[in-house]
C-alpha cells in the first residue's frame, strides 16, 4: 500500500489505540526466524524474506507483527493483562504485486476474562475498520476451535483420533481426508515378533524396553528425540485406535455439527438443539460460547453482520478459541484477520500459560476498499 | 542453427550418457585434454556439449542457457521453482535410478505411514519442547510432500550435505529425506522407508528447456528426442 496512505490513517489509528486503552510497541524490522518458522511450519520459509547474519543466526523480515510482540512482552517480563496496539510494515515474499504490507492491529494478553476479552477484540477490529471505511458494512466471520474440540470428545471419540481431527480443523479437505480414513483405517503393517505379542497383552514396560534395545542397536540416543516408553504408549494405542471404526452416528452427528452456519444471535440455540438431538454434553464449552456471543452482541455490533460457520478455522496448533475474519462486499479476501492464542505464549518460551487474542488488519486492502468507494 | 547439451562431467552418469548418445548415433569427440568441459559431437556441426555437474544442469536447463541435458529428475523437480514451466522431460534414460524416500529409525515400531508420522509430528513440540527435525537435502521436495501433499506443518528441516543417513544416530535430527537406490545404506544405519514415503522415482533423464527458439533447433532437439529416446528403450 501507499506510503501515502499510512500516513492519512496513523493519525486516526493512535487516537483509536489510545481511546481502546492499548499502548503502541515497536518491533524491529528484523527478527531471528525461527520462532515463524517453529510456530508456522516449514512452508512459512518460501513465504518470508530469509537472511542469515554474520554468525550464522537465520533471520527474516517480519512477517506479521503477532509473534514478534509476544516475544517482546515475554522478554521484558511485562505484567498482564496488557494491550499492544502495532501500526507497520510487514514483508511476505509474492509471486506478484509488492512485497511489503501495511498492519495494524492490537494484542491483548493475560486477561482472564476470557469472554470479555474476545468481544472486546472483535469489537476494536470493528470499530478500527468503521473508522477507516465508515460507509462500508461489514461482515463478521466467527468460528470456535474450542467447541469443536468439545463435540470431539463429547462423541466419545479417542484420544489419537480427537487430536487428528482437531488439527485438520478449518480445512475441508483435510478433514474429510481424516474422516475417511478413521471411516475405513487403512490395514496395519505387519509387526514383527516378539513386538506383535507385547502389543497384543498391552505389556507397555516390556514393550518400551524392546524398543530401547532397538535404538541402542541403531544407535540412538534415548533421551535426544522420541523415547521407548512414547513409542510402546503410541504402538499399543494405535492398536486400540484400528480395531475400532468411526459409527455411521458419530460420522453423521459430526456432519451436521460441521453444517451449522447461522447468524451469532442464533448460536448458542442451534449448538444447544444439536447438543440435545445428538444426545451430547458440550458441557463448558456451550456455556463458554454463549457468554462469548452475548458479550459480542452486548457491545452494540449488529447481530445481523455477524455469521457463526462450525467449519470455520484455523489448522495452526496455537489457535485454541474464538477465530474471525471481518468482510466487506466485493473485497475477494478478509479484512481483518483474528482469533484467541492461549497456547502461544508458552510455546514461545513463557514459563506460565498466558491468555492471548489479538487480530490484524490489513491496511491494504481497506486502502483498495476505500478507494473503489470514492 | 545450432543447440547446446550439457553432460555430467563425471562419474558413472557420464560414461552412461555418453554410452546411450553413441548408441543414438552421436558420438561425443572427448577433448585430449580431461580438463576441458567442450567437446563436440563427430559430424555434427550443429551440436555443441558441455560438461557440468548434475546439479548445475538442472539449473542451466531452468535458466535456459543449455537447450537439453542430461541430469537427474529428482534435480530438476528440486533445483527448479515451478519446474514444469521451465523443463521439459523429454526422454527418460534408464540409468540413474534412484527413489528420493523419507526414512525413519527402524525402533519407531508405531510409525509406518505418513499419517503415523504426521501424528507424531503434531505432538512433538508438546512432549520434547523443539519441533520434530528432518534432515535433507531436498529442501523443495519435502516441503512438497510433507506441507502440499500430506498436509503436515510442523516439522522444521535441516540441511544435510552429506552423510545424510547419518543424522537421527548423531542426534541432528529425527527422520530424513533422502536418496537410496537399494535401501542398503539405509537399512545399515537402522532406518526403514515408510510405506507411502516414496517422493520420487527418480531416474537420469534428457530434459528440454522450455524456451522460445529457432524453428530449425526446435527440429534438431525433436530428431535428437527421437534417436536418444529409442537407445534408451533399444
Amino acid at each position: 500500500m501507499s506510503t501515502r496512505y499510512a500516513q492519512t490513517v496513523a493519525a486516526d489509528l493512535a487516537a483509536l489505540f489510545a481511546a481502546r486503552g492499548a499502548g503502541i510497541v515497536e518491533v524491529p524490522v528484523i527478527q531471528p526466524a525461527d520462532p515463524f518458522l517453529d510456530m508456522a511450519g516449514e512452508d512459512l520459509r518460501r513465504r518470508i524474506f530469509l537472511t542469515e547474519s554474520e554468525t550464522g543466526e537465520t533471520l527474516c523480515l517480519r512477517p506479521e507483527f503477532t509473534i514478534p510482540v509476544c516475544l517482546d512482552h515475554i522478554a521484558t517480563r511485562a505484567s498482564t493483562p496488557r494491550r499492544y496496539a502495532y501500526f507497520g510494515e510487514v514483508f511476505r515474499q509474492r509471486r506478484e504485486g509488492g512485497n511489503g504490507f501495511f498492519q495494524a492491529g492490537i494484542e491483548d494478553l493475560g486477561d482472564g476474562d476470557i469472554a470479555r476479552a474476545d468481544a472486546r477484540s472483535l469489537a476494536d477490529a470493528h470499530a478500527l475498520l468503521s473508522l477507516l471505511l465508515p460507509e462500508t458494512r461489514l461482515a463478521v466471520l466467527l468460528g470456535d476451535q474450542a467447541v469443536f474440540e468439545a463435540v470431539l470428545a463429547a462423541l466419545g471419540l479417542p484420544r489419537g483420533w480427537r487430536m487428528r481431527l482437531a488439527r485438520a480443523f478449518g480445512s475441508s479437505e483435510q478433514l474429510s481426508a481424516a474422516l475417511a480414513d478413521l471411516a475405513a483405517p487403512a490395514p496395519a503393517g505387519a509387526l514383527a515378533e516378539p513386538a506383535a505379542s507385547l502389543v497384543a497383552a498391552g505389556d507397555a514396560d516390556g514393550l518400551a524396553a524392546h524398543v530401547a534395545r532397538k535404538m541402542a542397536q541403531g544407535g540412538l540416543s534415548p533421551t535426544a528425540g522420541r523415547m521407548p516408553q512414547e513409542i510402546a504408549r503410541r504402538l499399543i494405542e494405535r492398536a486400540e485406535l484400528r480395531s475400532v471404526r468411526l459409527s455411521p452416528e458419530a460420522f453423521a452427528a459430526l456432519e451436521r455439527f460441521l453444517a451449522i452456519d447461522v447468524p451469532l444471535g442464533r448460536a448458542a440455540a442451534e449448538l444447544e438443539a444439536f447438543a440435545r438431538d445428538a444426545r451430547l454434553s458440550l458441557g463448558g464449552a456451550l456455556d463458554r460460547f454463549a457468554a462469548r456471543a452475548e458479550a459480542i452482541l452486548a457491545d452494540g455490533l449488529d447481530a445481523a453482520d455477524i455469521r457463526y460457520d462450525a467449519a470455520f478455522g484455523r489448522p495452526l496448533d496455537y489457535y485454541t478459541g474464538i477465530v474471525f475474519e471481518i468482510s466487506a462486499p466485493g473485497a475477494e479476501r478478509p479484512l481483518v484477520g483474528g482469533g484467541r492464542y492461549d497456547r502461544l505464549l508458552t510455546l514461545l518460551g513463557a514459563k506460565e500459560p498466558i491468555p492471548g487474542v489479538g487480530f490484524s488488519v490489513w491496511l491494504d486492502r481497506v486502502e483498495q476498499m476505500a478507494d473503489t468507494a470514492r | 542453427m545450432s543447440i547446446t547439451i550439457a553432460l555430467p562431467s563425471k562419474g558413472r552418469l557420464k560414461e552412461q550418457a555418453l554410452e546411450i548418445f553413441a548408441r543414438a548415433g552421436l558420438a561425443v569427440a572427448l577433448p585430449d585434454d580431461e580438463r576441458t568441459y567442450r567437446a563436440r559431437v563427430e559430424g555434427r556441426a550443429d551440436i555443441e556439449i558441455a560438461f557440468l555437474s548434475a546439479s548445475e544442469i538442472a539449473n542451466e536447463i531452468g535458466l535456459g542457457t543449455v537447450d537439453l541435458g542430461v541430469t537427474g529428475e529428482d534435480l530438476l523437480r528440486e533445483k527448479l521453482a515451478d519446474w514444469e514451466t521451465k523443463a521439459e522431460i523429454v526422454a527418460g534414460l534408464g540409468f540413474g535410478r534412484a527413489d528420493v524416500v523419507v526414512a525413519v529409525p527402524e525402533s519407531w515400531l508405531d510409525v509406518d505411514t505418513m499419517a503415523d508420522l504426521d501424528d507424531v509430528a503434531a505432538e512433538f513440540r508438546l512432549r520434547h519442547g523443539r519441533r520434530l527435525r528432518i534432515a535433507t537435502k531436498y529442501w523443495r521436495l519435502t516441503q512438497q510432500f510433507f506441507s502440499g501433499l500430506h498436509g503436515i506443518q510442523v516439522y522444521r528441516i535441516v540441511e544435510s550435505l552429506g552423510a545424510t543417513e547419518g543424522a537421527p544416530a548423531a542426534g541432528s535430527a529425527d527422520v530424513i529425506v533422502d536418496i537410496t537406490t537399494t535401501g542398503s545404506t539405509l537399512c545399515a544405519n537402522h532406518l526403514k522407508i515408510l510405506a507411502d514415503g516414496v517422493i520420487l522415482r527418480s531416474q537420469a533423464c534428457l530434459a528440454a528447456s522450455r524456451k522460445a527458439r529457432p524453428a530449425g533447433d526446435a527440429a534438431i532437439i525433436e530428431e535428437l528426442r527421437r534417436s536418444i529416446a529409442g537407445a534408451a528403450t533399444g
